[in-house]
């Protein structure tokens, strides 16, 4: 049986079908083929497949495509994430292909840094100026001081850019992960040994309670989550129960059966008070726990040391009274959530993306908490339960050849401070660049290129890195678009839009089996831009010498084409289908030998041993190898000593702006609405913003009607909202959904520069968010601070 | 005789606005921006209608996404005084774009507020209008008419076209407007309700379906079916 | 032509024989309101009614605002003067035409506001190429047209001997375009008989045709299912409502016509005291509909949440200072200042008028708005505020009425000279009859028959 065949006998039956043992996840809900737009192919019409990128999602789409113009996108049915469907931010892509305020050619900054003076150049003195500057940082031997800042890379843009860093001698391959996705990813790695987002099987689980992500508008692969959805509430005989664990109400709380309104940055203590409750219950694994995990029980040590386990701690530490006081959920709603959880099974505790852990500096430790709950339920990599994302096969990349000046820079300490003692797990950290450069601490960039990135926007106290920038000889940036980062650019070197442009495309971790995407050019390019991953090998091979040497190939479609040519379908058969997926899930079990692929894989200072750890043998040995003392664990604002760094538990948080003078938080998030912050210049997206609010258009502050009552503030009123880094006005809306403490704000708005739509409207938030980063994951913190409001 | 409704399953909505979307793009529907949207302005063919209710922490939300109910006894057709706006022989409420004089005497008579004016020319700025939708029932519409969704008239028609060419009967599924194709929750149908074997007259029999406004006596063809 | 005796006609030819320079400045000032409505109506036609506050879901506003109330007034002229007719009122005399022409001049103003209104102007004629029998808009189309004409031949009719009277007296271009309008006039007992019998159908005619309007009108909104429109009583509550209004308008336009023309002598304290008591009457009619309107809809409170809304709008809302300064100085003030002979005095009428007009725009106001800003679904409520395009169009809609008025009562005499003189006739024969009955008590009746003449 071929694939489709295969899928289509499955959206026949409609039920979840078991193959050898492996376990196919199944979204449809049996209802009716989806056809493409519904009929016939008016003439002169094709349909052409390929991937969005308006948010990391990775739906498969299929544009319509007349006379060379593409009118209309629908969601590719065959695509696993999200057969047929597409979200508002899909349907509204086009609007950036055809956006008015597109660059159309390279440009050179005409004046001075963020004048927004430009003078179009051709790309041939685009490239000779971009080589000249980069041949002569690494003939002066100072590679490491060129840094790449990027969002998100799909596919091989990733390898590439990795690759082009390595073989020119930097280090510095800075990635927007630490303001979004990295600390769910060490908390899998400290508890799981897995460094991935989890995959969840939603669809076959009876029982999701959601910390702090926006499961149903953001996180997740948002089409992949938003479809189990439809397939738990009526694709099945009965209704699993979500409770979503936010302080703010959103949509997705709304709709779900149940709302816990938290107080921000507070979801460890919940987390260990339901544990603490369901093992009072006893109505814990017994056997998963005994069997298959570490540090439940309290445990002694090669050298004899008695150490303190989970269950010590949380009995110790975590009773519901003291839990409620802390989180606010009433002491009541915390032993019944604990008896639900322990009893629905298959019980899913979902992990955000970034919400809850990025509301503090406990980020890390709050992940490996809730995702403990899984463990203590024994529900990992079971039907309805965590599984273990699976990525296709790809060639592996030759090696980089590296000269002597790269290896010198590759020497050098990263600029963020990842890796050093401050920030020992961390990968990459982001919102630190533009200090640690400004401040030469180690030392400061010379040059900076900054890939499908906007740090000045989306990085809290982004203004910070205007400062930096100044001290820069040399940035270059590659975006479509103006942007409140490019304004200081010398040079942008427009990158084709997601519709121009090839790519291939891995899906985030949610389907669980392998899925590779295809992003192709539904159209020809339409002005003078070019695939950043060309310009990249052609700067390459400008380069000369080992850099060159480590690209041979002529320009990045032959890289695709290497990379996936052992997928087992054919270029021209994906350029056909626009995706390939193995719809298959190996679950395994504990006493299976695959068992020791989803527990245990990524650790580096931690056994192998197949055991989920609930005391994180993976961050003790790494701080013992990096000798982490308590002196260091000070500066990081780690305030646990002994056995408790390396359990999970609450830290609380660091409010920072005196609670007297700024007494309420803020909070910012994300809308089914937006694209991070790429969707402020798509008016079709503007137009529908705020749903929940009815607001469009621009920036509101959702504001308690009574703390709006108490401080005379009334609907629609400008209001500022300030902290002891700045303030931002903003239009007031009474909403019940905030709790009375906070103030919630999208993240969206505010741009300086981005096209007529983005520009001057609303404001961003990110300027009066203090820059404070978490110790493990090096990530954001952007909720515990406190802001003040009043009338404008 | 055919009678094309729609159902849409609160239960599975999750208020994304896909529909909205992708109705905007399916239908050249033109935005109204920033000054226009805070005058009521904007137009929804397809609008997602909030009512959040409640004191924290007690609060609910609902949404109902709101096509066209293409009313049985559509009381926008009734005032109409050139006809230009109709019940077709499917049932659809359609709308002749070259007729109507922009009294907005339907848009006053419509109870559930789904007929948007044209109070400017609509704004495709270059390039943008190179995408819109070519088929000859959704032209970019003048100024100063009204338009309202139509069930993607353009997509029934294909069916039909293709159906013919196929020298086949139109089968139950093979119209999706843009709205039911895109739902990210698969929350909505469309079909014939005069089928008894459709899906959507098997959803309309739940105890969970019911109308909006009823009362009113308008008959509308989209049927919801409740949370819970 | 026979001699007119008793009256002088020569004082009613005045303002059409001499045009002084206060006709010519008002006339460059009204056209110069018209000229910037036309420029706003053209910047409006060019941009879109976007330029307009309409929106949604308030569709409608000013000019449909404005519609309503001049249909309302038109029933000023010709219903008044048909009841006053049919009911041989004799101190109908002098007003008849006064009134008549205020018909005749708002109907098409008030359809221009409709041109206003609609997105299309260019496409109005598909309402006569692809007219929809079933639309409120239709049947208003139809009776609005027949108002019209009826109105015109009823304003008409009693003109031509008058005309013939300017033709005779007038020399100069306007001669040829009286010989013409005259119809041959020669007063012959004939004629008159037939003019007579003419003006008495039309009498009867235009009565249902006029009610009929304002129902219609009326239908528009109570036709659909809207809250504060979907009423029964709202055909009779509009037709009431128009005369109300009609009846006030028409005093004004008497205030006016005295006080320009030097009309004291015909235009007496006496008929300003009748019309205000015909206006007293009204207002009593007004305020007992108005009571019955929001009482049936208060008692359902509970029934429509978006008709509780919509009173609470009213009551306390956004529209609250509007509508109790509207019942209070719409209503209230005007009734108490007319219940009392010493209000109903010229400038105790003028003002009680001043306020109903003025306020009966602001009730039409209040019917039309409101009522669009509330929607069953929940929906954000709606507001409205017409900007500078619809005041232009609305103060150059009341500069067309007013030009149209004042060069009719320049080419035209303003009242009917010769039903005054018939109107003497009669009474001096009556008189004489009775003074040969009741030789000594003829004094009295004497005065009485000067009165009804004069
Ligand atoms: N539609 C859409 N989807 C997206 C994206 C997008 O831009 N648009 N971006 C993608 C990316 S890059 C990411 S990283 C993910 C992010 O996905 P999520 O993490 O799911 O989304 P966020 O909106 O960033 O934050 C989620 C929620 O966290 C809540 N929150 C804040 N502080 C706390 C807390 O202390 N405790 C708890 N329990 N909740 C808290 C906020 O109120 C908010 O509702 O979404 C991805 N998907
Ligand atoms: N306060 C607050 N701040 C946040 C968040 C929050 O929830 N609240 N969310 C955070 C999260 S999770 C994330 S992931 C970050 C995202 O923040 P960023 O990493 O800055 O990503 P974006 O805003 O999505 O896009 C960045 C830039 O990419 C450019 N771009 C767009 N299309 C293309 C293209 O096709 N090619 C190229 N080369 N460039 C392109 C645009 O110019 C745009 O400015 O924001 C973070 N910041
Ligand atoms: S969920 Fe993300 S990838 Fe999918 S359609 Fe929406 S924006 Fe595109
Ligand atoms: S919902 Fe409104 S527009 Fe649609 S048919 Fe009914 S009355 Fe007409
Ligand atoms: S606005 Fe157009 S469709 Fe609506 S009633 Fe008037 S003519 Fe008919
Ligand atoms: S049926 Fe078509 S026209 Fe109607 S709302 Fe859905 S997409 Fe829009
Ligand atoms: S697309 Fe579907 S799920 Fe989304 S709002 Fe519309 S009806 Fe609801
Ligand atoms: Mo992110």
């Amino acid at each position: 049986m071929n694939r489709r065949t295969f899928l289509k006998a499955l959206g026949a039956t409609g039920v979840t079908a078991t193959v050898a043992g492996q376990f196919v996840i199944n979204r449809s809900t049996g209802e009716a083929g989806a056809p493409h737009a519904a009929g016939v192919v008016r003439k002169g019409e094709t349909w052409v497949p390929t991937v969005c990128y308006q948010c990391p999602g990775g739906c498969g789409i299929l544009a319509r495509v007349v006379e060379g113009k593409a009118v209309k996108l629908e969601g590719n049915p065959q695509h696993p994430i999200n057969e047929r469907r597409l979200c508002p931010k899909g349907q509204s892509a086009l609007q950036i292909l055809y956006n008015p305020d597109r660059l159309q050619h390279p440009l050179r900054r005409a004046g001075a840094r963020g004048e927004g003076r430009w003078q179009e150049i051709t790309w041939e003195e685009a490239m000779a100026e971009v080589i000249s500057r980069l041949k002569t940082i690494r003939d002066q031997g100072e590679p490491h001081t060129v840094a790449i800042m990027h969002g998100r890379l799909r596919g091989e843009m990733e390898g590439l850019i990795h690759r082009f860093l390595e073989a020119y001698g930097s280090p510095n391959d800075i990635s927007s992960a630490s303001l979004g996705r990295q600390t769910a990813k060490v908390a899998h790695l400290l508890t799981q040994g897995i460094e991935d987002l989890m995959a969840y099987d939603l669809e076959n689980a009876n029982y999701l309670l959601s910390f702090g992500g926006s499961l149903l508008e953001a996180g997740g692969p948002p089409m992949r989550v938003v479809g189990a959805y439809g397939q738990i509430r009526r694709g099945r005989p009965n209704r699993a129960k979500i409770v979503t664990v936010d302080p703010r109400f959103s949509i997705t709380a709304a709709k779900s059966d149940e709302w816990v309104p938290i107080v921000p940055g507070t979801d460890a203590a919940l987390a260990l008070g339901l544990a603490n409750a369901i093992i009072q219950m006893g109505a814990y694994d017994k056997d998963f726990v005994a069997n298959y995990t570490f540090g439940f029980e309290d445990w002694t040590d090669e050298g004899g040391q008695k150490h303190k386990g989970f269950k010590t701690l949380v009995l110790e530490e975590y009773p519901a009274k003291k839990v409620s006081e802390i989180t606010g959920v009433p002491v009541a709603n915390i032993s019944r959530l604990a008896a639900e959880f322990a009893t629905n099974k298959p019980a899913l505790a979902i992990n955000p993306d970034r919400g809850a852990l990025h509301a503090s500096l406990g980020g890390s430790y709050t992940g490996a908490a809730i995702h403990s709950l899984n463990a203590l339920v024994g529900n990992l990599d079971r039907p309805g339960g965590v599984m273990v994302q699976r990525y296709p096969l790809c060639v592996p990349w030759p090696d980089t050849q590296m000269d002597e000046t790269a290896r010198k820079g590759l020497r050098q300490p990263r600029i963020d401070g990842a890796g050093s003692k401050r920030f020992p797990l961390a990968n990459s950290i982001y919102q630190t660049v533009a200090r640690n450069s400004w401040e030469g601490n180690p030392y400061p960039l010379r040059a900076l290129l900054l890939y499908y990135t906007n740090p000045v926007f989306s990085s809290p106290q982004g203004q910070e890195f205007v400062a930096a920038f100044q001290k820069m000889d040399f940035i270059v940036d590659f975006s479509p678009f103006f942007s409140d980062s490019n304004q200081y650019a010398d040079l942008i070197l427009p990158d084709h839009t997601f519709f121009e442009r090839y790519e291939n495309d891995l899906p985030p971790a949610g389907t669980g089996y392998p899925v590779v995407g295809l992003r192709q050019p539904v159209v020809e390019p339409l002005y003078n831009t070019r695939h950043t991953g060309d310009v990249l090998l052609q700067v390459a091979q400008g380069l000369g010498g080992g850099v060159a040497g480590s690209f041979p190939w002529k320009n990045f479609v032959e890289i695709l084409q290497f990379r996936l040519s052992k997928l087992g379908v054919s270029w021209e058969e994906l350029r056909k289908t626009g995706v390939w997926a193995k719809p298959l899930y190996p679950f395994t079990s504990p006493t299976d030998s695959r068992w020791h692929s989803v527990v245990g894989t990524d650790r580096r200072y931690a056994p192998k041993d197949g055991r989920f750890d609930f005391y994180m043998r993976e961050l003790k040995g790494l701080f013992e190898k990096k000798g982490i003392t308590e002196a260091d664990l000070a500066g990081m604002n780690i305030s646990a000593r002994g056995d408790l760094v390396y359990l999970p538990h609450y830290e609380a948080p660091h409010r920072t702006g005196d609670a007297t003078e700024y007494p309420l938080l803020l909070n910012t998030y994300k809308l089914m609405t937006h694209a991070e912050g790429k969707g402020g210049n798509v008016p079709g997206l503007q137009e529908m913003l705020g749903l929940h609010v009815g607001v469009k258009w621009q920036t509101w502050a959702e504001i308690n009607p009574q703390t709006a009552h108490k401080l005379g503030i009334k609907e629609g009123d400008m209001v500022w909202v300030e902290s002891p880094q700045g303030r931002i006005k903003v239009r007031a809306k009474l909403y019940a959904g905030a709790r009375p403490d906070m103030v919630n704000i999208p993240f969206e708005q505010g741009h300086a520069a981005g096209g007529r739509w983005a520009q001057s409207r609303g404001a961003n938030p990110n300027t009066i968010i203090p820059s404070v980063t978490e110790a493990l994951a090096g990530s954001a913190a952007f909720t515990s601070f406190g802001v003040k409001v009043y009338r404008a | 005789m055919t009678r094309w409704g729609m159902v849409i399953d609160l239960d599975k909505c999750v208020a994304c606005q896909g529909c909205t979307a992708a109705c905007r793009a399916e239908n050249n529907v033109p935005f109204q921006g920033p000054e226009g949207t805070a005058q009521g302005r904007a137009m929804f063919w397809n609008e997602v209608i909030p009512v959040v209710e409640g004191e924290y922490p007690d609060v609910k939300a609902r949404f109902f996404p709101r096509p066209c109910m293409h009313c049985e006894r559509p009381p926008c057709v009734f005032v109409c005084p050139v006809g230009a706006t109709y019940q077709d022989e499917d049932g659809v409420v359609r709308q002749n774009y070259s007729r109507c004089i922009g009294c907005r005497f339907c848009t006053v008579a419509c109870p559930y507020g789904v007929r948007y004016f044209n109070w400017f020319k609509p704004n495709f700025p270059e390039p943008m209008v190179a995408y819109t939708n070519p088929d000859p029932e959704v032209p970019v519409r003048p100024k100063g008419i009204v338009e309202k969704c139509v069930f993607c008239i353009q997509r029934i028609n294909k069916a039909k076209e293709k159906a013919a060419a196929e020298g086949r009967e139109l089968k139950d599924g093979d119209i999706a407007p843009a709205c039911v194709q895109t739902c990210t929750g698969r929350a909505r149908y469309f079909g014939d309700l005069d089928n008894p074997d459709s899906t959507v007259s098997r959803l309309v029999k739940s105890t969970r379906a019911f109308r909006l406004l009823e009362e009113l006596g308008t008959h509308p063809k989209v049927y919801y079916l409740m949370e819970g | 032509m026979e001699q007119l005796t008793g009256i002088d006609e020569e004082r009613y030819l005045e303002p059409v024989k001499k045009v002084g320079r206060g006709f010519y400045i008002t006339v460059a000032f009204l056209l110069s309101i018209i000229a910037w409505g036309a420029f706003a109506w053209y910047t409006q036609f060019q941009t879109g009614l976007g330029i307009t506050g309409l929106n949604r879901p308030v569709f409608w506003g000013f000019y449909i605002t404005n519609f309503v109330f001049f249909i309302g007034i038109s029933h000023a002229g010709t219903l008044v003067s048909a009841i006053l007719r049919l009911t041989q009122a004799g101190w109908r005399r002098p007003i008849t035409r006064v009134a008549e022409a205020i018909t005749v001049f708002t109907l098409p103003v008030g359809a221009m506001n409709v041109l206003f209104d609609v997105g299309r102007p260019d496409r109005i004629l598909n309402i006569i190429l692809h007219p929809q029998g079933r639309s409120p808009l239709i049947w208003d189309i139809g009776s609005i047209s027949m108002y019209l004409t009826a109105s015109v031949i009823y304003l008409y009719l009693p003109l031509i001997p008058d005309i013939a009277l300017c033709r005779d007296r007038i020399g100069g271009w306007r001669q040829e375009l009286y010989r013409i309008l005259a119809l041959g006039w020669r007063g012959t007992e004939a004629q008159k008989k037939r003019l007579k019998m003419g003006i008495g159908i039309m009498a009867v005619v235009v009565i249902p045709i006029a009610v009929s309007v304002h129902t219609v009108v009326s239908w528009i909104f109570g036709m659909t299912t809207r809250a504060g429109w979907h009423s029964t009583i709202f055909g009779p509550y509009f037709v009431v409502g128009a005369i109300f209004s009609g009846i006030a308008a028409a005093i004004l336009a008497m205030a006016v016509v005295r006080k320009v023309f030097h009309m004291e002598h015909t235009l007496k304290p006496r008929h300003f005291d009748y019309m205000g008591l015909l206006l007293l009457v009204l207002t009593a009619a007004y305020i007992y509909f108005t009571f019955a309107e929001y009482l049936t809809v208060y008692y359902g409170y509970g029934g429509s949440a978006t008709e509780g809304s919509l009173l609470t709008a009213l009551f306390t809302g956004e529209f609250a200072l509007t509508f109790w300064v509207m019942v209070v100085f719409g209503f209230f003030v005007p009734g108490i200042i007319l219940a009392f002979p010493q209000g109903r005095s010229i400038r105790g009428t003028v003002i009680a008028s001043v306020l109903i007009v003025f306020f009966m725009w602001v009730k039409r106001f209040i019917i039309v708005v409101p009522s669009l800003s509330r929607q069953f679904l929940p929906y954000p409520t709606g507001f409205y505020q017409a900007t500078w395009v619809e005041w232009s169009l609305t103060a150059a809609s009341f500069a067309v009425f007013v030009l149209l008025y004042v060069v009719f009562s320049r080419m035209f005499p303003i009242v009917s000279v010769w039903e005054l003189k018939e109107g003497e006739e009669e009474a001096r024969e009556k008189a004489e009859e009775a003074a040969k009955m009741l030789a000594p008590a003829g004094a009295p009746r004497q005065s009485r028959a000067s009165e009804v003449l004069g």
